[in-house]
């Protein structure tokens, strides 16, 4: 290998562990934000479904 | 000037604040980050001369030493976080403390893997069981150790305090990490580079290694915040100020 190479092998491993510390943070926050408006539309569909089971408890 | 520190201090203590806050300034320190690192690689590796000794290959310190520096900064940071969410059990503390880890463990891998890379074209191997190899090779393992007791545990506030306690006994290794080359014989080059005093190390290759000493300290600051956002974010995950920033997202 020359020293060219070494130099290119060391600047590409800094920039793949950057992105990868870029990239983490981001997905975790969107997985976080997917989860909570998804437990959201499940509790309106939930809230919407229980209707006619509420009138037929209070029967 | 600073009148409104310590309520904006006490303010950031808030979940919902400290997420608008770390979600408006993540992204401008990353921003900050990437002019410097931008210049600072340009300079480093077409301004630069090549060293009489090394040749080009010394154009790996302009990464190296940056990272090396950060992963001994970072985990002292982690330390004094820690210390102060045990003490005076600030929420935020912990969070930011447990954020610190992974961000650490990036720049001591970066500092392992081109140090490693750097010594095969000048020591002739990949690796040696030098003092200040081995021991940054251990903070590593300090720092896996942290996140890994720190996911291993389902109570969040319990787990942030066993890692928490786990960093603050991992500081002893800092100055042993940073007097290994004067306390032992050591394959690894002395110190070089003095932030006081003169270095050994020519004036014209100075610049780049302070742009990119200074573009590291910003990108940790843009992941630092990321990062605790999205723990923020996981455990307040059922209050009702996410559901409200979740409904106004488009």
């Amino acid at each position: 290998m020359t020293y060219f190479q070494y130099v290119a092998l060391a600047y590409a491993v800094f920039f793949v562990v950057l992105a990868w510390d870029f990239a983490v943070p981001r997905l975790q926050v969107r997985r976080q934000l997917r989860e909570v408006r998804s437990r959201l539309a499940r509790a309106s569909r939930g809230a919407a479904a229980n209707v006619p089971n509420d009138e037929e408890l209070s029967r | 000037m600073f009148k409104g520190l310590p309520g904006w201090f006490h303010r950031l203590g808030s979940p919902a604040y400290f997420d608008a806050f770390a979600a408006r300034w993540s992204p401008w320190c990353y921003i900050a980050s990437l002019p410097l690192f931008a210049f600072g690689l340009w300079q480093a590796l077409a301004v630069v001369p090549a060293d009489y000794q090394q040749g080009d290959s010394f154009r790996i310190l302009y990464i190296h030493v940056p990272s090396a520096w950060m992963s001994l900064f970072v985990f002292g940071l982690m330390a004094l976080y820690s210390a102060i969410a045990l003490i005076w059990r600030i929420k935020l503390c912990e969070i930011l403390a447990m954020a610190c880890a992974p961000i650490g463990a990036a720049f001591t891998l970066i500092t392992l893997l081109t140090g490693s890379i750097w010594g095969k074209p000048m020591w002739g191997t990949w690796w040696d069981w030098d003092p200040r190899l081995t021991t940054e090779l251990i903070l590593l393992f300090l720092y896996l150790g942290v996140m890994g007791l720190y996911g291993a545990i389902d109570d969040r506030r319990a787990a942030a305090r066993a890692a928490g306690l786990l960093s603050i006994v991992g500081v002893v290794l800092l100055p042993v990490i940073r007097y290994s080359v004067v306390w032992w014989n050591s394959l690894h080059q002395g110190q070089t580079i003095r932030l006081f005093g003169e270095s050994s190390m020519d004036a014209s290759m100075i610049l780049p290694l302070w742009l990119m000493v200074l573009a590291t300290k910003f990108w940790f600051a843009g992941s630092l915040l990321a990062r605790a956002r999205a723990d923020n974010l996981r455990r307040e995950a059922g209050k009702a100020w996410v559901r409200e920033r979740v409904e106004k997202l488009p």
